[in-house]
């Protein structure tokens, strides 16, 4: 039994017995031990998304399985927390019941509940905001809120979905370095989906390049430099350029691909 | 905007560096929203008026304002709250029974709205969420949308008699179909992240339902009932023409019938008076109450 998260020769085919299959993962297989944060890196629509959905078990793989610590996933769970690229949090609550739904449905006592949401709000840097309303914060913010919504659950794997992409540049490197702390300090496996080579660098201690459409692991950097990195030394450059060229292709195909189609 | 840890001020300020929430700002806009409702009603009645003057419009037909509006007491005689005798001068008279007229009318929208808004609400969501009762109801309920409500009008009589229930029931048909259907695709319009989330957090079925999908709904149709506000008023207008007693709809038949054009046109007024009130009264509501999407402006002010 392998634990943390393994996938095993995942496909994915969306309306297979449609007119028109769409195959956007094949053959995938890659491991997650425990603790360990992996970016998915690669064009868009080449199935990152895909995989993303069948880890957090909301799809059924077409081929292929999913294993959580030794046991399949088969459906959702709290243990491996959502986060997506924008307009998740809920805008009839508050900030605050936002944070605190996951515990809500859990039937945590209110006392508990609040105390625990206190803590994680503090924990995100949204210690004033809890009453306020999700439209009336800046993107940023959102995403903190979305963040502790997550970590509430307190998982095991955060999977996180272009969770920075809507972001102005400088926030996104604040993001970044505050979803490091959140990850060193919580023990969780991170799976985060990109298509941005920096912010790949910055956060991942492997970074998957996908191919392009369906999906296969073309190739795999592990990154052992200590964190917070400095993406301006001479080995993270020379990573930079790997990864451009890698992607490059592949992005070639994927235009070369919606041409034809 | 910059990210900041601490709360930041997320309100903006308008040019004269007056804040948007500031008290004088609002009262500068609802200042000029209401101007704007005073133009666009004084534009109509001055080319009605100059009509008049310039002896275009025959006043026996086409009364202006002036005529209609002055001589209260002589229209008002004609409104009797009561209405046990249409056309019945009795007990009709003063301003009460025109407020009593009015407000039997209102009533009776009011009712079928909400009876309205409620069932079709609740049988959107059971489509969904009942996948059987959904394939055996919607085809019925497609089929029943498109027919006008005047056509439900001798069926209201022959299941309710006369009173208030056929007006009412009437006022029910003519928005439940209608907001069947538009539950049913704002419930598909649900962004689909929403629902991935609380499935993640473990929220069941029924949580789902109640936790995200109302919630995510409402303000949208909401909306919607607003939209069928005027399509409520005049139907309760026919219903009262044609055998409930009493009510504007009843006053304007008689003032066909007896060619009180004053009559007509002041009861017009009143009529537009009050369903200009329902339109701010559910306005407010939905601010107060839904204030996740923004009140849509149909209608200005
Ligand atoms: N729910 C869905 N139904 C049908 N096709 C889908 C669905 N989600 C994604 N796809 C298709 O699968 C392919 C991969 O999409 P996706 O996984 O979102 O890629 P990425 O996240 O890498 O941009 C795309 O061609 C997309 O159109
Ligand atoms: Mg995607």
């Amino acid at each position: 039994m392998t634990l943390g998260l393994s996938i095993s020769n995942v496909s994915k085919v969306w309306n297979p017995d449609g007119p028109e299959p769409m195959p956007a993962v094949q053959n995938l297989t890659l491991d997650v031990a425990l603790g360990e944060f992996v970016v998915l890196l690669g064009p868009s629509g080449c199935g990152k998304s895909s995989l993303l959905y069948i880890v957090a078990g909301l799809e059924d793989a077409t081929g292929g399985s999913v294993t959580f610590d030794g046991l399949p996933i088969t459906k959702p769970s709290p243990e491996r927390s959502l986060i997506f690229q924008e307009a998740s949090l809920f805008p009839w609550l508050s900030v605050r019941d936002n944070v605190g739904f996951g515990l809500t449905i859990k039937g945590m006592a209110p006392e508990k509940r609040t105390k625990r949401i206190d803590a994680l709000l503090r924990q995100v840097g949204l210690g004033g905001v809890g009453d306020r309303r999700p439209h009336e914060l800046s993107g940023g913010m959102r995403q903190r809120a979305a963040l502790a919504r997550a970590l509430a659950m307190d998982p095991k794997v955060l999977l996180m979905d272009e969770p920075f992409a809507a972001l102005d540049i400088q926030t996104r490197a604040r993001m970044q370095d505050h979803l490091l702390d959140i990850w060193q300090s919580s023990g969780a496996s991170v799976l985060l989906v990109t298509h941005s080579i920096e912010e790949a660098l910055a956060l991942a201690d492997r970074i998957i390049v996908f191919t392009a459409r369906p999906g296969q692991i073309k190739d795999e950097i592990k990154i052992d430099m200590p964190r917070p990195r400095d993406r301006y030394a001479p080995e993270m450059i020379e990573l930079a350029k790997r990864c451009e060229a890698l992607l490059d292709e592949e992005v070639t195909k994927a235009f070369k691909q919606q041409e034809l189609s | 905007m910059t990210d900041q840890a601490s709360p930041a001020p997320v309100r903006t300020q308008d040019r004269n560096g007056v804040s948007r929430d500031h008290p004088l700002r609002k009262l500068r806009a609802k200042a000029a929203s209401v101007t704007w409702v005073l133009a666009s009603l004084g534009m109509f009645v001055g080319i009605w008026e100059l009509a008049w003057w310039r002896g275009w419009a025959n006043p026996l037909l086409l009364p202006p304002p002036h005529i209609f509006l002055s001589n209260m007491p002589e229209q008002f005689r004609f409104f009797d709250p009561n209405g046990q005798r249409a056309g019945a001068l009795s007990s009709g008279g003063s301003v009460w029974s025109v407020l009593g007229v009015v407000g039997w009318s209102s009533f009776r929208v009011l009712l079928g709205l909400s009876l309205g808004f409620v069932a079709s609400v609740s049988v959107g969501v059971a489509i969904r969420y009942f996948d059987v009762f959904g394939k055996l109801v919607l085809p019925l309920v497609t089929m029943l949308a498109p027919i006008s409500p005047v056509a439900w009008l001798p069926v209201a009589i022959f299941i309710f008699g006369i009173g208030n229930p056929p007006a009412i029931f009437l006022v029910f048909v003519a928005i439940f179909f209608i907001m069947v259907l538009a539950t049913l695709s704002q419930i598909d319009e649900v962004p689909a992240h929403y629902i991935q989330l609380a499935r993640v957090m473990g929220a069941s079925k029924r949580q789902i339902y109640w936790g995200v999908i109302l919630p995510a709904i409402l303000p949208g149709l909401f909306v919607t009932l607003r939209m069928n506000l005027f399509a409520a008023w005049m139907v309760v207008l026919i219903a009262e023409a044609v055998g409930v007693g009493s009510g504007l709809g009843q006053v304007t038949m008689m003032a066909r019938n007896t060619f009180n054009a004053s009559l007509v046109f002041f009861t017009m007024t009143l009529i537009g008076l009050a369903g200009f009130a329902f339109d701010q009264a559910l306005r407010l509501i939905q601010k107060r109450i839904l204030w996740w999407i923004g009140p849509s402006n149909v209608g200005g002010l």
